[in-house]
């Protein structure tokens, strides 16, 4: 009894509290997994909340861990909690001042595969959009140099989408070994 | 000349008569110095390429064998040992460091992804460098030990004490 009672009287992180208080209308779920803050934002706002969440003097969430997507479309329940939006761009921030994470979360629909690039904000992102962009084919609006990163530059399609077949589509074969810039 | 006496294996190559003379080939005494002073050229792209510090470290010390002399300059070297997986964008850089290479020269393909692609049959990797370069001796394993490489080498070294050609020079020697 006295466990559970200690277990409901924990205050609300300090991040929640203001993101319910300043940008409420851009969250679209907040969940606890495993220690960490999960919180999803609409992709309006996101880009707003991704500032404050860096430059609030009490949240100060000033390190960009990482910049990555999920293709959520084999993951049915995943799909009908957002409004059947195929992608999941994820940002991991560290905050050195709090000393904790938060994992943000902005669902991406298919027909519409831009979102703002964090560049502005993360120099770091910079990379790590461009890997996104090369596996997920998600375009960073405002990336200085959105170029593929890890495969060659001639390369067609996305192979981390899950349609992707694992095999390829011939490129181990097709691939020009001999023009390439080496 | 102190050649029978100091290496064992050569002394059956060499006709041996009394006193301080011997006689043999100038190619046996060149693939002799040959096989006793190998100089790889790493290209470790992958968790292989930890097993092949380990085989240069001390506690297996391939300097034993005389191949300790890692030049991460393809001109300078004559051993290539591709331990790792490589992408079909990886490749040409391999082709490219390969061919710098100065003849005679020999590859050992490490591991399961050099040699056949692994357990990675993916949209990306190559199965098998030997589609592209020549290969001398394959090394089984994921990741092989650092035993399996010094055995390696010693194939290697076999291979030139016997005087057969390396691989890529093979299709040469036939037309
Ligand atoms: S064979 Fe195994 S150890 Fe070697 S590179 Fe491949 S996965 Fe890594």
């Amino acid at each position: 009894m006295n466990e559970e009672k200690e277990v409901e009287e924990q205050p609300k992180p300090l991040i929640l509290q203001k993101l319910e208080e300043h940008h409420a209308d851009a969250l679209l779920s907040q969940d606890e997994i495993r220690g960490t803050i999960v919180v999803v934002l609409r992709k309006e706002q996101a880009y707003a909340v991704l500032e404050y969440l860096k430059t609030d003097p009490e949240l100060a969430y000033t390190f960009l861990v990482d910049v990555t997507a999920v293709d959520n479309s084999q993951m049915e329940s995943e799909l009908m909690q957002f409004d059947y939006a195929r992608f999941m761009v994820v940002y991991q921030l560290y905050s050195y001042q709090g000393q904790c994470r938060v994992r943000v979360k902005v669902p991406v629909h298919e027909n519409d595969l831009n979102i703002p690039s964090v560049t502005g904000l993360w120099r770091g992102a910079n990379w790590l959009e461009r890997e996104t962009y090369d596996m997920f084919g998600i375009n960073f609006d405002g990336h200085p140099d959105l170029r593929r990163i890890l495969m060659p530059d001639d390369f067609e399609g996305h192979p981390l989408q899950k349609d992707y077949p694992l095999r390829g589509r011939g490129e181990r074969e097709s691939f020009n070994f001999d023009k390439q810039n080496v | 000349m102190g050649l029978a006496k100091t290496d064992t294996q050569s002394a059956q190559d060499v006709g041996q008569t009394d006193g301080n003379i011997i006689t043999t080939t100038i190619d046996r005494v060149i693939n002799w110095g040959r096989k006793n002073s190998l100089w790889p050229m790493p290209f470790g792209t992958a968790c292989c390429a930890i097993e092949m510090m380990a085989t240069l470290a001390s506690k297996f010390d391939l300097s034993r064998f005389g191949s300790e002399a890692i030049r991460f300059s393809p001109r300078q070297s004559d051993l290539l040992i591709v331990s790792g997986r490589i992408s079909i964008k990886m490749m040409p850089v391999l082709k490219r460091i390969y061919d710098q290479m100065p003849d005679p020269k020999w590859v050992i393909s490490m591991g399961a992804c050099a040699s056949c692609g692994g357990v990675f049959d993916t949209y990306t990797l190559i199965q098998g460098v030997d589609q592209f370069i020549p290969v001398d001796v394959y090394i089984p394993g994921c990741p092989p030990r650092p035993e399996d490489l010094i055995d390696a080498v010693l194939q290697v070294q076999q291979k030139i004490a016997s005087g057969a050609s390396p691989k890529g020079v093979e299709h040469l020697l036939e037309t």
